[in-house]
């Protein structure tokens, strides 16, 4: 044992080793930082999105939940608490508000925090703690509309409560809107006290409850079946789904990033291992002449890949630690809270990448070194056949298992493994015509041009597969540098700096003069006003949607709810028409839900509002920006259909941090109108983007690490023939300019030709995945057709010249000597 | 006293396979060689010699006929036994000298006592070394040695296991005929001191008629040539 490992210690002075665990080091350190940073990302947006619950799961219940459920939630070890909420009437000596109260439980919240504070329309500060017996917490803007302040006595039903704080945010609000809106919380002992909850109350009972995942998952198992239709099991992911949008993208993206790091670590641990395997070929037959038996090689060839298994995988383990500490430490300050610790249980996944690369790259060719004839030190030109089929089905089974693995998925592997072939068989063909015309174009060796051009057609085969090599990894890169531009720049458009935060509802006519000139004052820019009716659709070309859908199953959104309707003869903003004339006497629709509905221009469409019916065609399709956060249709009706309904008004507005407490004293004096505020979703999804953005560079530079090796590894495997026609030109009499010239001219070819199908393939692959992984528009790249060729011939010229430099600097002695 | 048997063949056939169809390269052939001689086996190029010396090494696996070294059967054991038997009884000398490029030269002489396991692998190189003259080479790689400097490191490592047969592949084929002479000097010296059995391919006749045997290789067959 002593033996092999001393003797892989004299190898690892020859390079070819170190070549390998560095693929090894860099496939592992780049899928352990991926998926750890992944991992954390994932349990700080469950973190997150549980404080936004109050709960890690929720049941939500129109009827009382009954007693044996929290019982078997706490046999579980399961932390609960209960809220009760309804719509009642508050009263003030006189004055009178209906109000949205809640009643909690002590230990309520069991994730997050409320936000009080002691002044009216205060920012707030953290408290962990319900409202004691006796007590009532009500928003600055109920406490405005009733008169009331701290210390005063409100009275819900039955009951009077003292009220001691300001609420300024409830955790358990899936929006912010609480410090706007009339409500209060108390103490669930009061609640029996008011009689305010008789038979028939509209009352939404919530059970909450917190602990470890394994036993959430056995509750979940227990309680699902039991559950009706009217009570809703809950998780943090189902709220805020806009973030876990962003975050999902990012995480695809990482995922592919990761997924081409393990591409081209294998790529360049086959390359390494092929390179180690020529290089062992006379020493393995040597050593057998010596007496080594093929037992005895085996063992040592095994343990030689164990032990470097082993410093890789540790090396890299470490590596990507710190990677993924590095990252993590750019995002310090994502989602307000420090990102929770990775699981280490994830380390196996990097461990398990360079476990099976080294199996499916290195142990099948180091097989073939094993079974080499000792006969070959007699005949010095045997050549090992490297290019079995077996070698490569393994080689490719192997990735493709790996991509499977770190994606957990078969569509992302199979999009890329079917690019990979398609741009295989691309470049052969045009490889081989490209050579082909550069060696009939030149005869004769005076120019470095004709010697390049020429070794580029007499070199055929491992030039097309270095062309192949330089290709995917071009590609690869300038896949991410699109992908990652374009979904970067699709964020920032969706949500632009100043998109609107806020949004009024229930705005009547005689109202909207006021509130404009309150904005006005307070400097704020607002949308357009929107007249608003609630409808539903009845009938499609007058088939009742009952009769299509007698189920009600499968329905298609548009049919499912009343829908806001609004009425209009402008195209509004971030609106834009796609098919027919929207000025038409009829129904302007969303092209989504035309297509989910599977309705066209011509379809009749009849709608029920509020009792009244109106049967129009549809004469013109939309698509809509619903990122801009201007209010948005799905229908918009003709002017002349709706102009004599009575509607409610709606709009959005941009108000910053430094206006807000000002813009909801103002909004306090209309007390019918709703606020909805998006604002902290907005900024925290804001916040989110710009540091993915940052993570993602900084993936995207390891990858390109990943790809400036394999491209080293890759020229390097052809070296030794470089090298050795190198020194006979120059034993001939070559100057030094003229074989760097050539080799320049062979590099550079290379280069340009990989970078120019390189760019063909990417933008294709781009297309795909951004019309089937991101959900994205597809969109057209010019900026990747001047890097791509310019990347190919910068970048593999140098890497080439430099792996080549002993060509031109060592003695030609030297060199021919050691061949 | 009557020597031992070292190589004993009888019959021995070996036919491979090209694409243009079966090409038999030995033809039956028979003979002897004794512990402590020194044999040569001369013929033109392509004439069988050193597919004959990879069978009598064991380094390839005969068609058909028989290979005894030291009475042990050794032409159809598997790579395995070979390998053990080549280890135990058999020595190399190449033309192209085979040194392991990514190591010393001491390492290369210490490789053959290594892969038995002996503890003294390095203080034994050492003095081998010495022997063929390059106490002060030891830690050169081969690239930084002249040809016949590296050949003497290659009989120096031939001679690392104490083989009973050493089999030297026309071992100055490679050098001038200074380093040529010192390498055949060396070679018969400790052919000499240490008993060994000496078989080599050559082409040399000056070096052939040194042995104490010459067999002769044409078409196939072998003839022991008069001296």
């Amino acid at each position: 044992m002593s033996f092999a490992f001393r003797l892989m210690f004299r190898d690892i002075r020859s390079g070819d080793l170190l070549t390998l665990l560095l693929a090894l080091v860099i496939s592992v350190s780049t899928v352990t930082s991926i998926g750890l940073f992944i991992d954390r990302l994932q349990l700080s947006f469950e973190q997150e999105s549980a404080n936004l619950l109050a709960a890690d799961r929720l049941i939500r219940s129109d009827d009382i939940i009954p007693a044996e459920w929290e019982a078997q939630a706490n046999e579980l070890s399961l932390q609960t608490a209960q809220r009760t909420s309804f719509t009642t009437m508050m009263f003030a000596g006189d004055s009178l508000q209906l109000s949205q109260l809640s009643a909690v439980s002590d230990g309520y919240p069991l994730k997050g925090a409320y936000l009080v504070d002691d002044v009216l329309f205060g920012a707030g500060q953290r408290s962990t703690e319900t409202p004691k017996q006796g007590e009532v917490w009500v928003s600055s803007r109920l406490a405005s509309l009733l008169k009331i302040s701290l210390g005063d006595q409100v009275e819900v039903g039955d009951a009077k409560l003292k009220v001691t704080k300001y609420l300024v945010r409830d955790p358990g609000s899936s929006t912010s809107a609480f410090a706007i809106s009339p409500r209060a919380v108390m103490n669930m002992a009061d609640l029996a006290a008011t009689n305010v909850i008789i038979p028939g109350s509209r009352v939404r009972y919530s059970l909450l409850l917190a602990g470890d995942r394994a036993s959430l998952d056995e509750y979940e198992n227990w309680i699902t079946p039991q559950l009706n239709e009217d009570q809703r099991w809950q998780t943090p992911t189902q709220r805020g789904e806009r973030i876990g949008d962003t975050i999902g993208r990012a995480e695809s993206f990482l995922l592919l990033a990761g997924t081409l790091a393990v591409v081209m670590s294998g790529v360049a641990m086959a390359l390494a291992s092929a390179r180690f395997v020529k290089r062992h070929l006379m020493q393995v037959a040597i050593l057998k002449t010596l007496g080594a038996t093929p037992k005895l090689l085996g063992k040592l060839f095994f343990l030689q890949l164990f032990a470097l298994f082993i410093v890789g995988a540790m090396i890299g383990l470490g590596i990507g630690w710190g990677m993924q500490e590095i990252i993590a430490s750019l995002l310090s300050g994502l989602m307000s809270t420090t990102l929770p610790e990775p699981s280490i249980s994830r380390l196996w996944l990097g461990a398990a990448t360079g476990m099976i690369s080294m199996v499916v790259f290195c142990l099948p060719l180091m097989s073939h070194l094993i079974k080499i004839s000792p006969l070959s030190v007699l005949q010095p030109n045997t050549k090992i056949e490297l290019n079995s089929f077996a070698i490569y089905a393994i080689g490719f089974i192997g990735m493709f298992g790996l991509m499977c693995l770190y994606t957990n998925g078969f569509l992302l592997p199979s999009i890329m493994t079917a690019a990979i072939l398609g741009i295989a068989l691309f470049v052969a063909a045009i490889g081989w015509l490209a050579f082909k015309l550069g060696r009939s174009l030149t005869s004769g060796a005076t120019s470095g041009w004709q010697i390049g051009l020429a070794s580029l057609y007499r070199r055929l085969i491992p030039n097309l597969f270095q062309l192949l090599v330089f290709t995917l990894i071009i590609m690869l890169t300038l896949i991410l540098i699109g992908v990652k531009s374009s979904l970067i720049a699709d964020w920032q458009q969706q949500l632009p700096e100043d998109a609107p935060n806020h949004y009024l509802f229930n705005v009547q006519d005689e109202q909207i003069e006021q509130i404009n000139d309150q904005t006005t004052q307070l400097g704020l820019k607002k949308s357009d006003w929107y007249p608003m009716v609630r409808g539903r659709v009845t009938a499609v070309n007058d088939e009742t949607v009952q009769s299509l859908y007698p189920e009600e199953k499968g329905e298609p959104e548009l049919y499912e709810r009343e829908l806001n309707l609004t009425w209009s003869d402008t195209l509004g903003k971030g609106n834009e028409l796609v098919e027919g004339d929207f000025t038409a006497e009829g129904l302007s629709i969303e092209q989504r839900v035309a297509k989910e509905a599977n309705l066209d221009i011509g379809d009749k469409l009849t709608i029920n509002i509020g009792g009244n019916i109106v049967t129009l065609p549809i004469t013109s399709v939309r698509t809509v920006d619903w990122g801009s956060m201007q209010p948005n249709f799905y229908l918009i009706l003709p002017k002349s259909a709706l102009e004599d309904y009575p509607a409610n008004f709606v709009s959005s507005l941009f108000v910053d941090d430094a206006q807000a407490q000002s813009f909801y004293r103002a909004m306090a004096t209309f007390p019918t109108v709703s606020i909805l505020n998006v604002g902290d979703i907005l900024k925290q999804i804001q916040t989110i983007i710009g540091q993915l953005s940052q993570a993602i560079q900084l993936v995207l530079f390891c990858i390109l690490s990943a790809g400036a090796l394999v491209l080293l590894a890759s020229v390097r495997s052809t070296l030794e023939e470089r090298l050795e026609e190198g020194a006979l030109l120059r034993v001939l009499g070559a100057r030094g300019a003229l074989v760097r010239q050539a080799l320049l001219v062979e590099f550079g070819a290379l280069g340009f030709f990989a970078g120019l199908i390189a760019t063909i393939g990417a933008e294709t692959c781009l297309l795909g995945l951004q019309v089937f992984v991101f959900n994205a528009e597809a969109s057209f790249h010019p900026l990747l057709w001047l890097l791509g060729p310019a990347i190919g011939v910068v970048v593999i010229s140098t890497i080439g010249i430099f792996a080549s430099r002993t060509v031109l600097k060592v003695p030609p002695m030297l060199l021919l000597r050691g061949l | 006293m009557a020597r031992n048997t070292a190589i004993k063949v009888s019959n021995l056939t070996h036919t491979v396979t090209s694409n243009t169809g079966n090409l038999t390269i030995l033809k039956g052939i028979n003979m002897e060689i004794k512990e402590s001689e020194s044999v040569a086996i001369v013929g033109s190029s392509g004439s069988g010699k050193s597919t004959l010396l990879g069978l009598l090494a064991g380094l390839d696996v005969n068609t058909s006929g028989d290979i005894f070294l030291y009475d042990q059967e050794f032409s159809s054991p598997s790579e395995e036994q070979r390998a053990l038997v080549r280890g135990q009884y058999v020595g190399f000398v190449f033309q192209s000298f085979h040194l392991l490029p990514s190591l010393q030269a001491i390492e290369n002489v210490m490789l053959p006592a290594e892969l038995k396991g002996d503890k003294d692998a390095r203080k034994k190189a050492e003095a081998l070394l010495e022997k063929v003259g390059l106490s002060h080479r030891l830690t050169h790689y081969p690239n930084q040695l002249s040809g016949g400097e590296q050949q003497r490191v290659a009989i120096a490592r031939a001679f690392a296991s104490n083989p009973k047969i050493l089999f030297a592949d026309e071992p100055t084929g490679n050098l001038d005929e200074e380093n040529g002479k010192l390498i055949i000097k060396l070679l018969f010296d400790l052919n000499q001191s240490q008993g060994t059995t000496l078989v080599m391919v050559t082409h040399d006749n000056e070096l052939a008629k040194m042995c104490d045997r010459q067999l002769v290789m044409s078409a196939g067959q072998l003839t022991e040539k008069s001296l």
